[in-house]
């Protein structure tokens, strides 16, 4: 009974399914890839000779091989590699001995849940509109499938219809279906694909690194006014404790509760951080956090981190005061933040009793330093010299150019020497602004390690020794182009070129369109979705799929009148609304006969009514013209309409 | 599968026309439109499981298009309109032909159409195009027939959705007994003799219908020669007349007690068979029935009362 | 109305007193490229209409009187020896005329019949294997006297459906008949009558007239008519695709006529019992009630 399927529509089917699989060849196990895609051309050799058609046994071979693969890929069952895994091994196997319309159904079936793997891998809008490109194209080759019709172009154009009809819906289903969180205990071990940021480890060089990176890191997003440059220091690692070489984060943090009360002042600063998947704990926010998710731990270093690591993007509301003051230091504290892994060399000393002289207060050495750093030839490069033998003294003494690590470290290591409570902060300072979307973009190149000094009464305040020797932080000669518009304030540069200035400005379209995308697609989900539907007036899940009910059959109803209304043609309509004129006639007791001619009618209708003759007359000749001469439009269709509407018997 | 449904087959025979609207269209999904919902029913639990909203968006464009292909599976019959055209008279045992116009009023082509009694044949219709379709049914008894029901079917676009609407038209159509093999000559009483006799005297007689001359031939009657032409030297040439029925005072009747056959059916046909045949040759001839009979004559009306008499003709049951 | 149309009939009226409407419908078959058979009773007055349509219209005129004895020679003419030359040569019979008149056409046998007919279909004569034109424009109009008449050979249905239209003139009326039997003798008339419409007029009309617009709606209605009979039980034949095809002509050349660019349902509807009247064999004998109630059951659309 079945008809062999045409060899077009099997090429158009093959060729979906192949770009649905196509993006997974960056994550899945090449074996993998090349069993599948090997696979789909053997089927596309079945099409041209029919002596390619696998044997039973063979069939049942290539499964075999593909479960031992599966095995040793040792990926398990479940999670989303194996899964991925599984579900292209089994399309792959499916293909190959498709030959009827069932099989070839299924094999889309199995296709639309690769492309729903799609997502796990990426969320970006680009895949997005590639999903959807291609299940357009699986669908209009079901269509072909269906109708058995090899010409593609009626079936695209029916989907692109269909899509167009159903993307209000699907946009309505989106916001509206209630989302619930699932269960941890289904959250299968997911994969780590954050991209490393900073490291819990300070070696003076390695922050270099990340100075080129244009590696989005987090988004923030103000309430109100984004605070002066000077306060933007996102706090990442604290490193308190250092061999000389390595500086690193001390395991004495969890004391808050020992540690002096917190004192704010000032006006609070209410922002959104929007993390992208991180390798670390850290939350980087501003000096100093208050108010934060319950989720999130605050530390005796004054950082905020999350229990588990981030492995999506995710965003918290912080509060922040920019003014505070930490009051006393721990025991604890002290000893830690004076902590020198040696006896310091004698040029350092004789540096620090020079600088200092003989004033003991910490201020004045500090700025003593920053004069140091300023008048001494220091200058900034993000490639200086290797320093791997004494670093700091190297730094000191012979090198004097380095970044920010190399002048936080120094600068610590000389207020140990001093006996001050010093320590190296880093994490990122400043940022981007996003003037499309008034948020604050911050990426890797900005990256930067400061020092925090403990004083008395005014607890740990921040300094930034990089600031005196490049008050813009890079300087000019060292400065790829590419970072160019990264500067310490958001002023962009009015840049003379006017087509530079268009792609800054591009950029920062995309850049907002990618924020938004976050916002409201991403990360629409659980509370997101309440607050946004409660703005409406929907709360609770009921109202919500009662809302979502009452909109959806809206929608289709309204579909339904304008596919269905399309069934009249011209001539239906023209007779209907002159139907209209007979009926009202009809009512006042001139009835049309069946075989009468709209002419006869007017005649004999005007004759009984010679007070509507004028008004039958022009609504017959309009008929008349419509009905059966050449030439008229739907002007004069509405012109008729209109006197019928307006005949009254 | 759907034709086994109780609940759709109540009668609701149309008279010519049918408009296929929305109380004659029927909709369904398909098994292939139920595994849809199994798959879109498995992409919401691995949006659910990763808490993808990109997944779920996924999965809601597909349910989306789901219901959306209701809709134009829907489409894809509605609106067309059937109209019975008519069916032929049939004998028994062959088959009977029924006429019907199929006619797309809307501006959307339909692709994809099923119709068929029994069996459906795949057609397509262009927009405000119209198709005459022929359907052969094989009559197997006589007498009046219920039309079969008519299916219009469709799943287009994906074959989610079956949509069909089941037709019945009200009008029966007659079949004639089945008509006996060729081997039983008309009841004829001595006919040919006296008509041969009667063509002899007619050129005489100058009676009869003049219908033209012919060239003679060796072995003409000498009688028939047009002797005018011959003297105006044109040739020889011999009159022709036309075997003017009415003139003859021959009767030949068709009666039931003249059959030969054993068994109802076959007489019927046979005297089926005569009719036919009487007709064909143009004869005048009476017909009896037990219970009915007409008077000699010739002619469509004739001839299909005769028949109509057969088709319909119940014996009489005598305690 | 076209002038040269106006005046036409004008003088047709002239002659044949009291019948507007036939000369209309008659006029509006030529027009149409259509040939036309008058029935009635002898004396009414059908040859006059066909002798005076010829002389308006400035067309080789030739009568042809059918009777039982006539050979399709007599009609489409015959190869004869020519002694001098030593071969036959045609000679031409009266249908070699741009309007031939086969009066009381029922009154000839099926064989003369027929040989008119295929030339009126053909609009060329073949005689011993030699095709010969005729010329253009070829109208017939064939008179018959009603069938049941003695003597006659009523036209069977395959010939009926040649004509586009038939007519029945029917006896004038009182005034009509009054004015008639006072008058001057009809033939001084019409050999008095001048060509009102040149045959080169004739043929743009013609032209003309296959540009004028059916719309959709109008075919529907005309397909509707064709479908009626067709379905009816009233009716044992309807109308072949010829006959449509032939109403839809007919009914352009009406609206032409009319001075419209368009048909309208009317056009239909006047040309119909003239059209479909010879075509629907019925049960019931009068052909015009049969039109009648055809025209009453069809919605018009």
């Amino acid at each position: 009974m079945e008809t062999e399927i045409d060899r077009r529509i099997i090429i158009f089917i093959l060729a979906s399914v192949a770009l649905i699989v196509l993006p997974h060849s960056g994550h899945i196990p090449i074996s993998l890839l090349v069993f599948f895609y090997s696979l789909l051309i053997w089927r596309f050799c079945v099409l041209w000779d029919k002596k390619w058609i696998p044997k039973k046994w063979l069939v049942s071979l290539l499964s075999a091989i593909a479960i031992y693969q599966l095995y040793s890929l040792n990926q398990g069952v479940f999670g989303r590699d194996a899964g991925t895994s599984i579900f292209i091994t089994a399309l792959g196997l499916k293909i190959l001995e498709s030959n009827k319309e069932q099989d070839f159904y299924l094999v889309s079936y199995l296709a639309f849940v690769v492309a729903s793997s799609q997502f796990l891998y990426s969320q970006s809008i680009l895949m997005l509109g590639y999903i959807l490109f291609v299940t357009c194209s699986l669908f209009a080759a079901l269509i072909t499938l269906n109708t058995k019709n090899n010409d593609a172009k009626p079936a695209i154009k029916k989907i692109l219809t269909m899509t167009a009809q159903a993307i209000p819906i699907t946009v309505l289903l989106f916001f509206m279906f209630p989302r619930i969180d699932p269960p941890d205990w289904l959250l299968f071990n997911q994969q780590n694909t954050a991209v490393s940021g900073l490291s819990d480890t300070l070696r003076p060089g390695s922050i270099s690194k990340l100075g080129f990176s244009h590696d989005l890191v987090f988004r923030a997003k103000f309430k109100g006014k984004i605070p002066p440059v000077q306060d933007l220091y996102w706090r990442g690692p604290v490193f308190s404790q250092t061999d000389g070489l390595n500086w690193t984060e001390t395991n004495n943090r969890h004391f808050l509760r020992q540690m002096d009360k917190l004192v704010t002042y000032g006006q609070p600063s209410h922002y959104t951080v929007m993390m992208e998947p991180q390798d670390g704990h850290w939350i980087f926010t501003l000096d100093m956090p208050t108010v934060y998710p319950q989720k999130l731990i605050k530390n005796g270093l004054f950082q905020l981190l999350n229990p588990t690591k981030p492995k999506k993007r995710k965003q918290y509301e912080i509060t922040s005061f920019l003014k505070f003051n930490t009051g006393k230091l721990t025991d604890t504290e002290y000893s830690d933040n004076t902590q020198l892994p040696a006896q310091p060399m004698p040029e350092v000393t004789q540096l620090v009793n020079e600088l200092k002289g003989d004033n003991d207060s910490a201020q004045f050495l500090i700025s003593a330093i920053f004069h140091h750093f300023k008048n001494n030839d220091f200058s900034y490069t993000l490639n200086p010299p290797v320093m791997e033998i004494n670093p700091i003294e190297t730094f000191l003494f012979k090198a004097r150019s380095g970044f920010c690590g190399h002048y936080a470290t120094a600068f610590v290591y000389l207020l140990r020497v001093a006996n001050i409570p010093a320590r190296v902060v880093s994490g990122y300072q400043g940022g981007s602004i996003n003037k499309v979307g008034n948020f604050l973009e911050i990426k890797q190149s900005d990256a930067h390690a400061w020092a925090e000094v403990w004083l008395e009464n005014k607890g740990w305040v921040r300094f930034d020794p990089t600031s005196a020797v490049a008050p813009d932080q890079f300087s000019e000669q060292n400065l790829e182009s590419s970072t160019a518009e990264k500067q310490k304030n958001f002023e962009i540069i009015e840049n003379k070129n006017l087509f530079n200035r268009w792609v800054t400005r591009a950029g920062d379209v995309w850049s907002n369109m990618d924020y938004e995308w976050q916002q409201w697609i991403i990360h629409y989900r659980g509370e997101k979705q309440s607050k946004f539907l409660s703005s409406w007036g929907i709360t609770g899940i009921k109202s919500m799929f009662y809302w979502l009910t009452v909109l959806v059959f809206f929608m289709l109803g309204l579909f339904t009148w304008v596919i269905l209304r399309n069934q009249k043609t011209n001539i239906d309509k023209v007779l209907m609304t002159y139907q209209r004129f007979c009926d009202s006639l009809a009512k006042v007791g001139v009835i049309k006969r069946k075989a009468e001619t709209a002419h006869d009618f007017a005649l004999r209708a005007k004759q009984l009514r010679p007070d509507l003759a004028n008004n039958i007359s022009l609504i017959t000749w309009s008929y008349i013209n419509l009905q059966y001469k050449k030439d008229s439009g739907i002007d004069d269709f509405k012109a008729f309409k209109k006197q019928v509407n307006s005949f009254k018997a | 599968m759907f034709k086994n449904i109780r609940f759709f087959k109540r009668d609701n025979t149309v008279e010519k026309v049918v408009d296929l609207n929305h109380q004659r269209v029927f909709i369904l999904p398909t098994n292939k439109g139920l595994s849809f919902l199994v798959l879109i029913a498995i992409l919401f639990l691995i949006a659910f499981v990763y808490n993808n909203n990109l997944c779920y968006l996924l999965a809601f464009l597909l349910s989306s298009i789901f219901l959306i292909s209701i809709l134009h599976s829907y489409q894809s019959i509605f609106g067309l309109r059937l109209e019975l055209i008519g069916c032929n008279k049939v004998f028994a045992g062959e088959m009977a032909e029924v006429n019907l116009l199929l006619s797309n009023p809307g501006n959307i082509d339909r692709v994809n159409l099923n119709i068929g009694f029994s069996k459906s044949n795949k057609l397509s219709l262009g927009k405000q195009k119209q198709k005459k379709l022929t359907f052969f049914l094989f009559v197997e008894k006589r007498g009046w027939h219920r039309m079969n029901k008519i299916v219009i079917s469709s799943t287009y676009p994906f074959g989610f959705f079956t949509v069909w609407s089941p037709i019945r038209f009200s009008k029966k159509y007659l079949a004639y007994p089945a008509l006996a093999s060729d081997n039983c000559p008309l009841p004829m009483m001595d006919i040919e003799e006296s008509v041969e006799e009667e063509l002899m005297n007619s050129s005489i007689a100058g009676g009869d219908d003049f219908y033209g001359l012919k060239t003679y031939q060796d072995g003409d009657a000498i009688k028939q020669i047009d002797w005018k032409s011959f003297a105006k030297g044109q040739g020889l040439y011999i009159k022709q007349f036309q075997k003017n029925a009415t003139a003859s005072n021959q009767q030949l009747w068709l009666d039931y007690d003249f059959t030969t056959a054993s068994d109802l059916e076959e007489k019927l046909s046979q005297l089926c068979r005569w009719v036919v045949d009487a007709e064909k040759q143009g004869l005048d001839y009476g017909f009896s029935l037990p219970g009915f009979s007409l008077q000699p004559s010739h002619g469509l009306n004739h001839y299909q009362q005769c028949l109509e008499a057969l088709a319909l003709y119940r014996p009489v049951v005598i305690d | 109305m076209d002038v040269n149309l106006s005046t036409l009939f004008d003088s047709a009226n002239q002659v044949i007193l009291g019948k507007e409407h036939q000369i209309k419908l008659a006029v509006c078959c030529l027009l149409a490229r259509g040939h036309l058979l008058i029935e009635d009773i002898p004396g009414v007055g059908k040859t006059t209409l066909s002798h005076t349509l010829a002389k308006l219209l400035g067309l080789d005129y030739q009568r042809i009187q059918f009777t039982s004895d006539i050979m399709p020679a007599d009609i489409i003419g015959s190869s004869i020896f020519n002694a001098s030359k030593s071969e036959f040569t045609f000679h031409p019979g009266p249908i070699f005329n741009q309007m031939v008149l086969a009066d009381e056409i029922n009154r000839a046998t099926p064989r003369a019949q027929s040989a008119l007919l295929e030339a009126m279909e053909e609009n060329q004569v073949t005689v011993e294997g030699v095709s010969y034109d005729l010329p253009s424009p070829f109208f017939v109009i064939a008179t018959q006297n009603p069938s049941h008449q003695l003597g006659t050979f009523s036209l069977p249905e395959s010939q009926l459906d040649r004509f586009l239209m038939r007519i029945q003139l029917g006896y004038p009326d009182q005034q009509a008949e009054r004015n008639l039997l006072t008058g001057v003798d009809r033939r001084f008339i019409i050999d008095e009558l001048q060509v009102m419409l040149p045959p080169e007029r004739l043929s743009q009309m013609q032209n003309e007239i296959t540009g004028i617009y059916t719309s959709p709606a109008l075919l529907d209605y005309v397909q509707a008519l064709i479908n009626f009979t067709r379905e009816s039980d009233e009716f044992n034949y309807g109308l072949s695709p010829r006959a449509g095809l032939a109403l839809l002509t007919a009914a352009k050349s009406w609206a032409y006529m009319k001075g419209g660019d368009a048909v309208l349902p009317e056009d239909v509807q006047t040309v119909l019992p003239a059209v479909a009247g010879h075509r629907l064999k019925s049960s019931n004998s009068n052909s015009d009630l049969v039109v009648e109630s055809l025209l009453q059951h069809v919605e018009v659309s």
